[in-house]
């Protein structure tokens, strides 16, 4: 029983994460129906941006998530603005390639600044812990689940409840009505596709602070952000957040079974996906859209 | 009205979306080389029942019948191989072929009852193009087709998979009256060549030109079954069409 | 062939230049061409030239392969890397395992891959769009990281992270065989496009791209020939994987199943003209050739003030990146109907392709 409490308090810690780099990835893919294998690359961005402020100038980490998401907005915005919406009516394929090749791009300079080293962020409270029943549970890992839960509501907040979320929902379902009622398509969609990378930037400065980085380390979030979406159902952050929830859990319980282990987090991953988009194509929580 | 060998037969035919039935118990029969007119307004079912006879939907209720044995939930494909073409009323053409090309595919594929080689594919292509009167096109891209021509196309690529029974979904719909008296022409030919024709159509004035006989649904709903003129003086049909008023009005005159 | 436009110039120009290539790469090994060797023209005498030249055709060969899903039947296949370390796991099993001569082995590795992939398909191909493109990525990361992770009774199965160490083949002359046997593969690989191109087949895959339901309702089963294109694409493949197995003489995740590979080939189809015969090959020179120089493992090479040798790979990635970039970003339509021969390239074609695309 300890066991089992055990392993959900871990699933639901991981979930808090996958939600989190998963939000990004579902709100770009919903409204520009974009699927940005640049996602990790973005989520690493914000990593190594709180690592830098951390090892550079002693900045406690979570300060510098604020600072993650405004640089990573910028930098969304300008790359969608600049690139990304050159071809944003071309077959999906060529989107495709596009953001691999802003990947390899955004993975190969980080090595040419970083080197392939491993960095880890450690604080002074970093070993420290909540004990319950024979588990220390990290303080971090708790407030990242606690930060990734709140950013996620105000992103629903702000998608439903303020007029640049507004005009986002109205460009995700009707581009050319949207256009029509006097939307700015180019800005919305840079305005999304940057919040989408200041989502991954918080992420990025949470695994920063949880797990050793190195310039490739974003590539199988792209793949679990993937999954998270489809868990949950594509279109509504809430059901991202739960996707990512029950992916956290089950990857605990598929990484307990006795054979397995972390080395099979993709294939654990591929194996749920393939599972959902079969049996279940709109998500645990979703409508077919 | 059926004759007394139907080729294809509806029984009770059924199908729903989301609790509301699109098709709702409709019944008839269709007999070997009838040409015979589906009409009814706007969400009266009439795709819904095409796409049923064709596999793309599964029944909900009821039964299909081709040449005596059931069609029900066999794959749109299988359908095809049976000997029963179909077109689409907004024309599904593949764009990166040539005119040709197109009806070459129909006729590689299509009925499994003489299916030609490639070589000889290009021959009845040819054929099938003099028919609908595309023959001086049969080298141009799809791009370069006017919207009355890749209808025609529609038809033509259906038309090679050698049917039997052939399904026409709205082939004259967004056509001027010039181009529809070209259309009929064309559905003539093919249905004198020996095929069964379905047509389906919005306008109704198609339908009595060519038409011996027509069914008339209406919300799901099979409302009348007869020669033309009878059925459109029929007053349901008369009040499915025009509305209460001008029903109303036709009963006072 | 199908959907090919009367201007066919640029076909011609390919044709040509593609026997070119075949005729120099074929007999330059076997020939003491004194005149051309005092030019200083590589001869593919030396160890670095057969390399460059086998993984060329290699990828002729992949490229080809994904050509027949990608490019036929329009299915945006990301994980076809899948099919290619199956294939070299298979030979690599068989020969250190099981002791298999090489030969014989061989032909196991496309049986393999096909295996796999309708075995894949079945399920993936229901899929379309994001969906199916997802999905077979993940196809190939996942396979890669199950045969790298496990184990049966504590041993790993497929030798684990140090990979499979093969015997070398006793052959004479062996950069020359192995060579020989990729070009064969590639000279397969293309000669299987051209005889689907020109068959009922083709006819069915065309279908199937253009419109999926219009297909199946002209008669075309289009599960069925979804699965063989793809099973076809996973032979050619596997074979490729196969040869590279024994010519590499070790075999590992990371050679075997590089990330990377998906979308190379993918972009060489591109570059070439996606549903061309010949389209695929030209990409896999021209884009290999590119890739080997950047990472100066050619003869000529770049010198670039401030860079260090050893980050000289690194930038070479970047610089894919960026020209991978450039020909989306600036030619979505450009490349294919320039290659494919349905237009001119000119900066107004370019763009008009550009604003087509645009918001």
């Amino acid at each position: 029983m300890a066991a089992l409490a055990q392993l959900v308090l871990i699933g639901l810690l991981a979930g808090g994460i996958y939600a989190a780099v998963g939000v990004g990835f579902g709100l770009v893919w919903g409204v520009l129906n974009i699927v940005n294998l640049a996602h990790g690359a973005l989520v690493i961005i914000g990593a190594y941006l709180t690592w830098q402020m951390f090892a550079a100038w002693g900045v406690d980490p979570f300060l510098t998530l604020p600072i993650d998401a405004i640089a990573l907005f910028v930098l969304g915005y300008a790359v969608q603005r600049g690139v990304i919406n050159r071809i944003i009516r071309a077959p999906l394929l060529f989107t495709f390639l596009l953001t691999f090749g802003l990947n390899l791009i955004a993975v190969n300079v980080l090595l040419l600044i970083f080197k392939s080293d491993f960095r880890s962020v450690t604080t002074a409270y970093s070993g420290a812990g909540l004990e319950l029943g024979g588990l220390v549970i990290p303080y971090i890992r708790l407030a990242a689940l606690a930060i990734a839960l709140v950013m996620a509501a105000l992103l629903a907040i702000l998608l439903s409840r303020t007029r640049v979320g507004l005009a986002i929902q109205a460009v995700g379902s009707d581009r050319d009505a949207a256009q029509l009622v006097g939307i700015d398509l180019r800005h919305a969609y840079a305005v999304t596709f940057g919040l989408g990378a200041a989502v991954a930037g918080v992420a990025g400065g949470m695994i920063a602070m949880i797990q050793a980085i190195t310039p490739t380390a974003g590539e199988p979030y792209t793949l679990q952000a993937f999954v998270v979406v489809i868990l949950g159902g594509l279109g509504r952050v809430s059901a991202t957040v739960v996707g990512g929830l029950v992916f956290g859990l089950v990857e605990a319980f598929g990484q307990s079974i006795p054979g397995s282990g972390s080395v099979f987090a993709n294939a654990i991953a591929f194996g749920v996906m393939v599972l959902i988009l079969v049996t279940r194509p709109q998500g645990l929580m979703g409508r077919l859209r | 009205m059926t004759s007394v060998d139907p080729q294809l037969e509806l029984k009770n035919v059924t199908k729903r979306f989301g609790g509301v039935a699109a098709v709702d118990d409709v019944t008839f029969a269709i007999g070997k080389g009838e040409i015979l007119g589906v009409i009814g307004p706007n969400g009266a079912g009439k795709t819904t029942l095409l796409n049923c006879i064709s596999g793309v939907y599964r029944l909900d209720g009821g039964d299909v019948r081709w040449q005596g044995e059931s069609i029900a939930g066999l794959a749109p494909f299988r359908v095809a191989r049976l000997g029963i073409g179909r077109t689409f009323q907004i024309v599904k053409p593949f764009t990166s072929m040539t005119v040709r090309e197109n009806v070459v595919a129909g006729a590689l594929f299509g009925s499994d009852e003489d299916r030609p080689r490639l070589g000889a594919a290009f021959g009845r292509a040819d054929g099938v193009l003099e028919l609908v009167g595309l023959r001086s096109k049969a080298d141009l891209p799809v791009s370069a087709m006017t919207i009355p021509d890749r209808k025609r196309l529609e038809v033509a690529r259906a038309v090679a998979t050698r049917p039997k029974l052939l399904l026409l979904d709205e082939v004259m719909a967004g056509l001027n009256p010039v181009e529809i008296d070209d259309a009929l022409e064309m559905v003539r030919a093919v249905h004198q060549s020996g095929v069964t024709v379905v047509l389906i159509e919005h306008v109704m004035r198609v339908i009595v030109g060519v038409c011996a006989r027509v069914v008339v649904l209406d919300v799901g709903r099979m409302l009348a079954d007869g020669p033309p003129d009878v059925v459109l003086r029929d007053e349901r049909v008369i009040q499915a069409y025009l509305g209460e008023r001008y029903a109303r009005r036709l009963r006072g005159s | 062939m199908i959907g090919m436009p009367a201007s066919r110039i640029w076909n011609r120009v390919f044709t040509a230049l593609a026997m070119a290539v075949l005729a120099y790469a074929v007999l330059a090994p076997l020939s003491s061409l004194d005149v051309l060797q005092s030019l200083g023209m590589p001869l593919l005498t030396d160890k670095l030239w057969f390399r460059l030249a086998t993984i060329t055709a290699m990828f002729v060969v992949m490229a080809s392969a994904w050509n027949i899903i990608g490019g036929l039947t329009g299915y945006a296949a990301f994980g076809n890397v899948a099919f290619f370390g199956i294939g070299a796991y298979t030979v690599g099993m068989l020969i250190t395992k099981a002791r298999w001569p090489f030969l014989l082995a061989l032909p196991l590795a496309p049986a393999a891959a096909a295996v796999f992939a309708v075995l894949i398909g079945l399920p993936l191909l229901r899929l379309r769009g994001h969906y199916f493109a997802v999905a077979s990525l993940g196809v190939g990361v996942a396979v890669g990281e199950l045969v790298q992770n496990v184990d049966f009774r504590g041993e790993p199965l497929f030798g684990g992270a140090s990979g499979l160490f093969l015997p070398i083949l006793a052959v004479p002359n062996r950069d020359l065989y192995f060579f020989y046997l990729m070009l064969a593969a590639a000279a397969v690989a293309i000669g299987v496009t051209w005889a689907v191109l020109r068959s009922r087949f083709g006819y069915g895959l065309i279908a199937i791209r253009e419109n999926e339901e219009a297909a199946a309702v002209i008669g075309v089963n289009t599960t069925a020939y979804k699965v063989a294109a793809f099973a076809l694409a996973a032979t050619l493949t596997g074979l490729a994987g196969g040869v590279f197995a024994q010519w590499n003489v070790f075999v590992d995740q990371e050679n075997s199943f590089p990330i990377g590979y998906n979308v190379e080939m993918i972009l060489m189809a591109l570059l070439g003209g996606t549903g061309t015969v010949f389209g695929p090959a030209a990409g896999a020179v021209v884009l290999q050739l590119l890739i080997q120089f950047l990472s100066g493992s050619l003869p000529i090479t770049l010198q670039i003030p401030f860079v260090p040798d050893d980050a000289m790979p690194v930038l070479a990635q970047v610089v894919l990146g960026v020209l991978l970039m450039l020909v989306v970003v600036f030619a979505p339509r450009g490349v294919i109907d320039f290659f494919g021969g349905r237009s001119t390239l000119s900066i107004a074609y370019l763009r008009r392709s550009l604003r087509e695309t645009s918001v």
